[in-house]
């Protein structure tokens, strides 16, 4: 059915790999996330290639998303937080890069798919979890035990904590699943009503105008949506990373 | 403060002088971090128009959700494990909801971070 | 089966009370924005209060998710 909004996001699988049982097929999901790769390491690289000291337009852009993230990080973290900037800039330019080669009709969006957006929110707090052990030890967990509670409610605001510590990849990895799949659904069933008006007619091409301009407009928001999305990721997981790097003032 | 030190330059001149110099520097220090803080805060709010306010509607609601998630499937496991059949579901999806609106309260800014106080220390 | 069949429809009729939860946040959030917007300057002192509505607003529209809940996972 050409007009299943669903059909965009199943994964086919290209080249066919079984290990041991367990399937390490490459499949169109893989493909783009190489190609999201590529494409960013192939800009970052080109574009500085040269390294003019008054910067081209394509080298400036790379240098604005460098100051972006940077200073994200530093107001975030604070300077300590820089050995992080890897990380983080890796992460953002992978989900804005991804969702923006989502934006091209007939591609696979990497990140409208749960596990993919959880895999990234997983790494980003076991980091946080790892770093904050190995740098502060067993006071990592007085992370969880806020200043100044009363000895009877500790062990309530401990739960608590812990529950609202553990929500945060979920509601990372949930929010950029959400809004990509609900924009590429939204956007594919309102040009499915533009072909489908279209079939019935005169009065049926009239009337799709209006699905028309709606589609339009929605891709426009969208690429808004893509890059707040990635921007929003970077900036939780800045402050995230903050909390293992100072986890109680 | 130019008829301030012309005034009073007769009486004692040099204690007077660097009185003044002091007094006049720490006015003008004064009167640059006032300058200085204005400027960056109206900076801060534009952006914050922009952007980031968008950002922080798209957070809240799935910051709220995603704690009564976590407390829920948390005390369904422990009731699986426990046998405790529906007291864990009860206790933890209201630990869940308390997490949650915590979560909302860090997002807005009225509660401190993570095992921050509000009277923040520099570290 | 015919159990399980109540249980769901049961479920479904314990959903119906997250509804008048979200009409009592829509008053709560609405009142708000019309008080913010006559008297800007008191509103960010306020902001406390309309969480604590909110959040015994929505403590009643959990309940009735805890019903729901308990319905199909118990």
């Amino acid at each position: 059915m050409a007009n299943d909004p669903i059909h965009q996001f199943h994964i086919t699988k290209l080249v066919p790999i079984e290990i041991g049982g367990l399937d390490f097929s490459f499949t169109n999901s893989s493909l783009f996330m190489v190609a999201t790769v590529a494409a960013a390491g192939a800009f970052l690289y080109m574009t500085t290639a040269s390294r003019g000291l008054v910067p081209s337009r394509l080298q400036s852009i790379t240098e604005m998303s460098y100051e972006f993230v940077a200073s994200m990080l530093r107001d975030a973290a604070g300077s300590q937080g820089m050995r992080f900037f890897p990380l983080v800039f890796s992460l953002f330019m992978f989900v804005l890069v991804a969702n923006l080669l989502g934006m091209f009709p007939y591609f696979f969006t990497v990140t409208s798919h749960i596990i993919v957006t959880f895999a990234l929110a997983l790494l980003v707090i076991g980091t946080v979890v790892v770093y904050g052990f190995w740098k502060h030890g067993l006071g990592f967990l007085k992370l969880f035990v806020p200043e100044g509670v009363p000895g009877v409610l500790i062990p309530l605001v401990v739960a608590i904590e812990v529950i609202s510590f553990l929500s945060r990849p979920i509601s990372l990895s949930v929010r950029l699943f959400a809004n990509m799949l609900a924009g590429h659904i939204t956007l594919k069933v309102f040009a499915g009503f533009v072909t489908s008006l279209s079939a019935m007619g005169v009065v049926g091409v009239a009337g799709a105008i209006l699905p028309l301009l709606m589609t339009i407009a929605l891709t426009g928001l969208e690429f808004l949506v893509a890059f707040l999305q990635a921007y929003v990721f970077a900036v939780l997981t800045c402050m995230y990373l903050n909390d293992a790097l100072h986890p109680s003032h | 403060m130019a008829d301030r030190s012309s005034g009073n330059g007769g009486g004692e001149p040099r204690g007077q002088a660097d009185d003044d110099l002091a007094r006049r520097r720490r006015d003008l220090d004064a009167a640059i971090a006032a300058r200085r803080s204005e400027k960056v805060d109206e900076v801060a709010g534009a952006d914050r128009g922009g952007k980031a306010n968008w950002g922080h509607a798209l957070r809240l609601s799935s910051e709220f959700i995603s704690a009564i998630v976590v407390g829920a499937a948390l005390g369904w496991f422990i009731d699986r494990g426990l046998g405790s059949s529906p007291w864990g579901l009860i206790g933890f999806l209201l630990l869940g909801f308390a997490a949650g609106v915590l979560n909302v309260m860090r997002a807005t800014g009225q509660v401190a971070e993570f095992g921050r106080r509000t009277d923040r220390t520099e570290d | 089966m015919e159990a399980e069949a109540a249980k769901a429809i049961g479920a479904g009729i314990a959903c119906l009370g997250m509804g008048g939860a979200g009409i009592g946040l829509g008053h709560i959030f609405g009142n708000y924005l019309a008080g913010a917007l006559r008297n800007p300057s008191a509103a960010d002192g306020q902001f406390g209060r309309l969480i604590f509505g909110f959040a015994v607003t929505e403590a009643l529209g959990i309940f009735s998710l805890l019903i729901a809940l308990l319905l199909l996972f118990t």
